[in-house]
C-alpha cells in the first residue's frame, strides 16, 4: 500500500511539475537555510577545534594596552613587574602549571655549503615549550640551570640541523653552531634539543604557496636569561601566556587574572590589562554565530511556514481536482483512513522532495559560505536526517487537514462532482 | 431469503430544509441470488438514488435495508467500505477510471483496498482483463483508451474481489449502440455463466427487454415489475 501510495504521489505530482516546484520553494528556501547555516556553524566549530589543539586549550594570554592617547604608550611603556608574576603564583595556586615567556631578539643566519641558511632567535622561559606544545624529536631541553644563569644552550628545528648541518636530529644533538646575529655578530650555540618543523601546515598557515622549504626561516629558542642581553628593555614585559592546569575553567580563570593585574597597575597610569584564552574566543564565536543562527533560523522558520501552507494550499486543490477520484475510491471499498493516508503521503512526499532540493542547495551554500569566511567547510550529518524528519513533519502537519477533508467527502457527491 | 431486500425505503434531500424533496417515497423490493433486473423510469424518477443506497453509498432517511439476510441499515461507514469492497462492484455511465493509472493497476485498487497481495492482485487483474478482452491494452492508460474500452476495464474492476452483485447505472448511456451491444454481451455472460447478481439501470428499452426482471420507477414509486420480454435467462 505504501508503495502504491508513493508511486500514486509521484505521478500526481508530476503531472504537473511547475506547481509542484512552485509549492516546494518555501520548503527547499527554509531548509536550505538551515543546512546552509548548521554547514558554516560546523566548519567553524571543526575549524576552532584544530586551532584549539595547535594554540593550546588551557592558554590564557595576558596584555597590557593603553586606554590613553597614542603618545603615552611611546613615553610611558608599560611592563609587568617580575614580582607580580610571582605574586600571581601564590595567589593562584593549584590554576597555574606554568607560566611562558617570550621575546624575539631578531634574525639571524648560518653559511653553509654556500647557501644562506635564516632562522629568527627567541628567548623563551622554560614555560613556552609547554604553551606552544613544542615537542622534541631528539635531545632534550634546555635545563632549569641554564634557563637561570642564561647560557646559549639552544633548542633547533629539524629543517634547520637538515640544512646547516647536514645531518639527522639525533646526530645534531651537543653540536655546536655559529649563528651570525643581525647587529651582535657572530656566536656560536649549543643544540640541546630539535623539535619537528611541519612544513606543509606552516604553507597552511601562512598561505605563502610559493614558499620553498629551503628558505623557510624556523626558529631558534634560547634561554630568556640570555635573550635579555639584547634587548633595548631587558626588564620589561608586554605580554606573557599563563599556562591553566588541565581541568581548570579558563575562561573564569582568565577573568580573575585580568582582575588581579588590574588592581597592580598603578592608577596613574592609562593601562588596563587584557587577558584572552581561547575559551572565551570559542565562547565569544558561540555567541555571535548563536545570535547569527537564531536570526537564519526565524527566517527559515517563517520560510517552512510559508512552504507549509503552500502544500497545504495546493493539496486543496488537488483533492477538489481529484474529487471523482476520491468518490471513485470510496465506491470501490476504501476506507476513509485509506484516502486520508494516501494523501498524508502525497503531501510528505512533496516536502521530502523540497527537502532533498534544500539539503543539496544547503551544503553547496554552506560549503561556499565557510570558504568565504575562513574555515574548511564540513557537513554536519545529523542535520540531513533532521532536515528530512523536519519535511516529513512538516508534511504530516500541513497534508493532515486537507487528506482529511478528502477521507470525509461524501462518495456520491464525490462521484457527481462536475 | 433475498439476496437484496428494501422494506419501505424512503430517502429525502435537504432534511428539515425549505428546499426538502422527498426522491423515493418508500421503496420495497427483493432481488434474488442471480438475479439480472433492469430498472428503467423517467429522468429525474430516482433510479440513481436508489441504487446508490442498494450499494451503500448512501444511507435512506427511513427504511430498511437487508443484504444477505443480514440488516446493513445501521452499519458504519467502515463497515459500508468493506461491504462495497467485497460485494458489490459497481460500473458507472462515465466509467470513472482512476487517471494516469494503467488498466491494470485500475484492477487492482479494490484487491489492495482488500488486502491482496501485489503479485496475486496483478494476476488476477490480468486475467480479468484478458477475459473482458483487453488483453492488448493492460497497461494502457484511461487517457489512452476508447469509451467502450474504458468500460470493458471498469467491468473487469467491479469484478475484482468476485462481488456477489454488479450495479451498472447506465453503463452504454455514453457509447454507440454497437459497442453498448459488447457491453451488454458481457453482461449477460457474466450472469449466466457466473451466477453474477446484476442491477443495470438503463434508458434503453431493448435492452432492458433482456433483462429477465423489469423494475419501473416513476416520481420514486415501483409502479412496474415484469419479465423481460426477450430474457434468455434459465431462472
Ligand atoms: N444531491 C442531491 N441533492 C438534491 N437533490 C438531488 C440530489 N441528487 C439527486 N437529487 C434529485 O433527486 C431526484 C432523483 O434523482 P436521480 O439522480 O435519482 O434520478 P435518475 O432517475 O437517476 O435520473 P437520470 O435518469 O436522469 O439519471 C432528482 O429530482 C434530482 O434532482
Ligand atoms: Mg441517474
Amino acid at each position: 500500500m505504501l508503495l502504491e501510495n508513493t508511486s500514486l504521489a509521484l505521478a500526481s505530482l508530476q503531472s504537473n511539475k511547475l506547481r509542484t516546484m512552485l509549492t516546494m520553494l518555501g520548503i527547499i528556501i527554509g531548509i536550505a537555510a538551515v543546512i546552509a547555516i548548521v554547514t558554516i556553524g560546523n566548519s567553524m566549530t571543526r575549524s576552532m577545534q584544530e586551532m584549539m589543539a595547535s594554540f593550546g586549550v588551557n592558554n590564557i594570554d595576558l596584555y597590557a594596552f593603553s586606554e590613553g592617547e597614542a603618545e603615552e604608550e611611546q613615553t610611558q611603556p608599560f611592563s609587568f613587574k617580575q614580582e607580580w608574576l610571582e605574586d600571581m603564583l601564590e595567589e593562584f595556586p593549584g590554576e597555574i602549571k606554568t607560566v611562558s615567556v617570550d621575546s624575539s631578539i631578531g634574525s639571524a643566519t648560518l653559511e653553509h655549503n654556500g647557501k644562506t641558511v635564516n632562522t629568527d632567535v627567541i628567548g623563551v622561559s622554560a614555560g613556552y615549550l609547554v604553551a606552544k606544545d613544542v615537542e622534541l624529536i631528539a635531545g632534550k631541553s634546555i635545563s632549569s640551570m641554564a634557563y637561570s644563569i642564561g647560557t646559549w644552550d639552544c633548542i633547533v628545528s629539524d629543517l634547520f640541523v637538515e640544512l646547516a648541518l647536514g645531518v639527522s636530529p639525533e646526530q645534531a644533538v651537543g653540536k655546536s653552531v655559529e649563528l651570525n646575529l643581525s647587529g651582535s655578530g657572530l656566536q656560536e650555540l649549543h643544540i640541546s634539543g630539535v623539535y619537528h618543523f611541519d612544513f606543509d601546515s606552516w604553507v597552511m598557515n601562512y598561505g605563502d604557496r610559493t614558499a620553498k622549504r629551503e628558505e623557510v626561516s624556523t626558529e631558534v629558542y634560547i634561554p630568556y636569561r640570555t635573550a635579555q642581553e639584547f634587548m633595548d628593555a631587558p626588564d620589561e614585559l608586554s605580554y606573557f601566556t599563563v599556562v591553566a592546569t588541565e581541568g581548570t575553567d579558563t575562561t573564569d580563570l582568565a577573568e580573575r587574572l585580568m582582575k588581579f593585574f588590574n588592581d597592580k597597575i598603578p592608577d596613574e597610569t592609562h593601562y588596563t590589562c587584557e587577558s584572552y584564552s581561547m575559551q572565551s574566543m570559542i565562547d565569544e564565536n558561540n555567541k555571535s554565530m548563536g545570535q547569527m543562527t537564531l536570526a537564519i533560523s526565524l527566517i527559515a522558520g517563517i520560510a517552512l511556514l510559508v512552504g507549509g501552507i503552500g502544500v497545504m494550499n495546493i493539496m486543496m486543490v488537488s483533492i477538489t481536482e481529484r474529487t471523482r477520484e476520491i468518490g471513485t475510491r470510496k465506491a470501490l471499498g476504501a476506507p476513509n483512513s485509506a484516502i486520508r493516508i494516501q494523501f498524508i503521503t502525497e503531501a510528505i512526499i512533496l516536502c521530502l522532495i523540497g527537502g532533498v532540493i534544500g539539503i543539496v542547495l544547503g551544503i553547496i551554500f554552506g560549503m561556499i559560505g565557510s570558504k568565504l569566511m575562513g574555515y574548511n567547510g564540513e557537513i554536519a550529518v545529523w542535520s540531513i536526517f533532521f532536515a528530512m524528519g523536519f519535511s516529513m513533519l512538516i508534511g504530516v502537519f500541513f497534508g493532515y487537514y486537507p487528506a482529511n477533508k478528502a477521507a470525509k467527502m461524501d462518495p456520491i457527491l464525490a462521484l457527481s462532482y462536475e | 431469503m433475498s439476496l437484496i431486500r428494501l422494506e419501505n425505503i424512503i430517502k429525502k434531500y435537504h432534511e428539515g430544509e425549505e428546499n426538502e424533496l422527498e426522491v423515493l417515497h418508500g421503496v420495497g423490493l427483493n432481488i434474488e441470488e442471480g438475479e439480472f433486473v433492469s430498472i428503467v423510469g423517467e429522468s429525474g424518477s430516482g433510479k440513481s438514488t436508489l441504487m446508490n443506497i442498494i450499494g451503500l453509498l448512501d444511507r435512506p432517511n427511513s427504511g430498511s435495508y437487508f443484504l444477505n439476510g443480514q440488516d446493513v441499515s445501521e452499519t458504519t461507514d467502515n463497515e459500508r467500505s468493506r461491504i462495497r469492497n467485497q460485494q458489490i462492484g459497481f460500473v458507472f455511465q462515465t466509467y470513472n477510471l482512476i487517471p494516469r493509472t494503467t488498466a491494470v493497476s485500475n484492477v487492482e485498487v479494490p484487491m489492495m483496498y482488500a488486502g491482496v497481495p501485489k503479485r496475486e492482485r496483478t494476476e488476477r487483474a490480468q486475467w480479468l482483463l484478458e477475459r473482458v478482452g483487453m488483453k492488448e491494452r493492460m497497461q494502457h492508460r484511461p487517457e489512452e483508451l476508447s469509451g467502450g474500452q474504458k468500460q470493458r476495464v471498469a467491468i473487469a474492476r467491479a469484478m475484482a474481489n468476485s462481488p456477489a452483485i454488479l450495479l451498472a447505472d447506465e453503463p452504454t448511456g455514453a457509447l454507440d449502440s454497437q459497442t453498448g451491444r459488447s457491453i451488454m454481451d458481457l453482461f449477460h455472460e457474466l450472469n449466466e455463466k457466473e451466477h453474477r447478481t446484476i442491477v443495470l439501470i438503463t434508458h434503453s428499452l431493448p435492452l432492458s427487454e433482456e433483462t429477465q426482471r423489469i423494475l419501473t420507477l416513476m416520481d420514486g414509486r415501483i409502479i412496474g415489475d415484469r419479465k423481460g420480454k426477450y430474457a434468455s435467462g434459465k431462472h
